[in-house]
């Protein structure tokens, strides 16, 4: 079954220093300590260690059977460190209406707004999966898409509406992702 | 012709042509005319490769003029112990920029010939994005303290941290090679992978399709670099380097 889209309120600068403990622990090939950061026990702390590099798990596909732990760590600790859920789509089809439905492609300013918000290419390596529909919008950039949506409202689909006003809703930045 | 009739012609399976099948004395001279003066036929025609059965006289059609010799035929050349020829090739194949001028001066650069050189630096000099070629000879090193040299000056024309990370990956140096895989992962995830995969072969990882095109842009040049002899390069880059900043 397909996940549905959701929107967490991002603190950018846990994000940040989230980002640079990994990097620096990565760099020192420090693995207790990466083991500590990634909240690891036992055998999948050990796991760490069977790798030439640290780094080298990660270099592994996210389906990869040993790996996938690990990049599940990952995801789970960057989220508890610096995302709060804020609202979940009920509906699979809100993708596909962000990136597809005529009223919101006519209008460029929409558009490139909902554009960014889905650009996996725009969020740390950590938070994207492969085939996942995922980014973020920093503060103005969501205030102006929730601006810019309020008065079609009446011209939307009940889903778009509702991700309208979660939108509204949300503090600060904001990621969208399916598959957190 | 009716429908049935035109369906058995077009199967082959009717046996004599319908009156309308046949052209006219005037539509065969027409056809026969448009080409009667063309060189090209006529040409042909004395060749005896003028289709008989073609009414029209077309003339036949041209073969492409076969693709000239390119890099890695002159590095095969060269490989095969023929420096001279290879020099040759690369002169002949040389289009004033890229990676066929970065070769063909490394030639002349090995064969002494300063005249040829003095030609080629300053277009090499001038080549953008400059940190390209830097990183290309760091990533063909073998020598890893010979290589840093080449970075640092990449890391002062500002290369992007993606290139950085995928020089320093290169790496004999186990610490640089560490360093490298990781900004390589924070500035590009899919070409680290890439790398990875195909340039340092690890164990359970895979090329990542979405980065095939990056890839395929940088590592040709660093191949062949290397397959010409990257030593010979980077003294060509340095001679580079004292006439215009390369």
């Amino acid at each position: 079954m397909r996940s549905t889209l959701s929107l967490y309120a991002m603190d950018r600068p846990a994000l940040q220093a989230f980002s640079k403990d990994l990097r620096a622990l990565l760099m020192a090939d420090n693995r207790a300590e990466l083991a500590n950061l990634l909240e690891l026990r036992g055998a999948l702390a050990e796991r760490l260690n069977e790798a030439e590099r640290a780094i080298d798990w990660f270099l592994k596909p996210d389906t990869n059977t040993e790996a996938a732990p690990l990049f599940s760590s990952l995801r789970r600790i960057a989220k508890k460190r610096a995302l709060t859920l804020s609202w979940t789509s009920p509906e699979a089809s809100l993708e596909g209406r962000l990136r597809q439905y005529d009223l919101l492609r006519e209008d460029p300013q929409i558009a490139s707004r909902i554009d960014k918000l889905l650009n996996p290419s725009r969020l740390p390596w950590f938070l994207v999966l492969p085939g996942a529909a995922c980014g973020w919008i920093d503060s103005v950039g969501r205030i102006e898409l929730a601006g810019l949506l309020r008065p079609i409202r009446a011209s939307l689909p009940p889903e778009l509406v509702a991700f309208a006003e979660a939108l509204a809703e949300v503090d600060g930045d904001v990621i969208a992702h399916d598959s957190l | 012709m009716g429908f049935f009739d035109k369906a058995k012609k077009m199967l082959g399976l009717g046996s004599e042509p319908e009156p309308d099948d046949v052209p006219s004395p005037a539509h065969e001279k027409r056809a026969a005319n448009v080409h009667d003066d063309d060189p090209r036929v006529l040409a042909a025609e004395r060749a005896g490769k003028l289709d008989p059965r073609r009414k029209d006289k077309r003339p036949p059609l041209v073969d492409a003029p076969p693709a000239g010799p390119g890099v890695d035929d002159a590095l095969a050349v060269r490989e095969a112990g023929d420096k001279a020829g290879a020099r040759k090739m690369l002169q002949d194949m040389d289009k004033g920029g890229g990676l066929r001028t970065v070769l063909r001066a490394a030639a002349a650069y090995e064969a002494g010939d300063k005249s040829e050189l003095s030609q080629l630096l300053p277009v090499i000099a001038k080549e953008e994005p400059r940190y390209k070629l830097l990183l290309q000879v760091a990533s063909a090193l073998d020598n890893a303290e010979r290589a840093k040299g080449y970075v640092h000056r990449a890391e002062a024309e500002k290369a992007p941290a993606w290139a950085l990370g995928w020089a320093k990956a290169m790496s004999g140096n186990p610490e640089v090679k560490r360093h490298g895989l990781v900004e390589l992962v924070f500035a590009d995830h899919a070409l680290a992978r890439t790398v990875a995969a195909r340039d340092l072969e690890l164990p359970g990882v895979e090329a990542d399709p979405e980065a095939g095109a990056r890839y395929a842009a940088f590592v040709h040049g660093r191949n062949s670099i290397k397959r010409f002899g990257a030593e010979c390069v980077a003294g060509m880059l340095d001679e580079a380097q004292k006439v215009g900043g390369a």
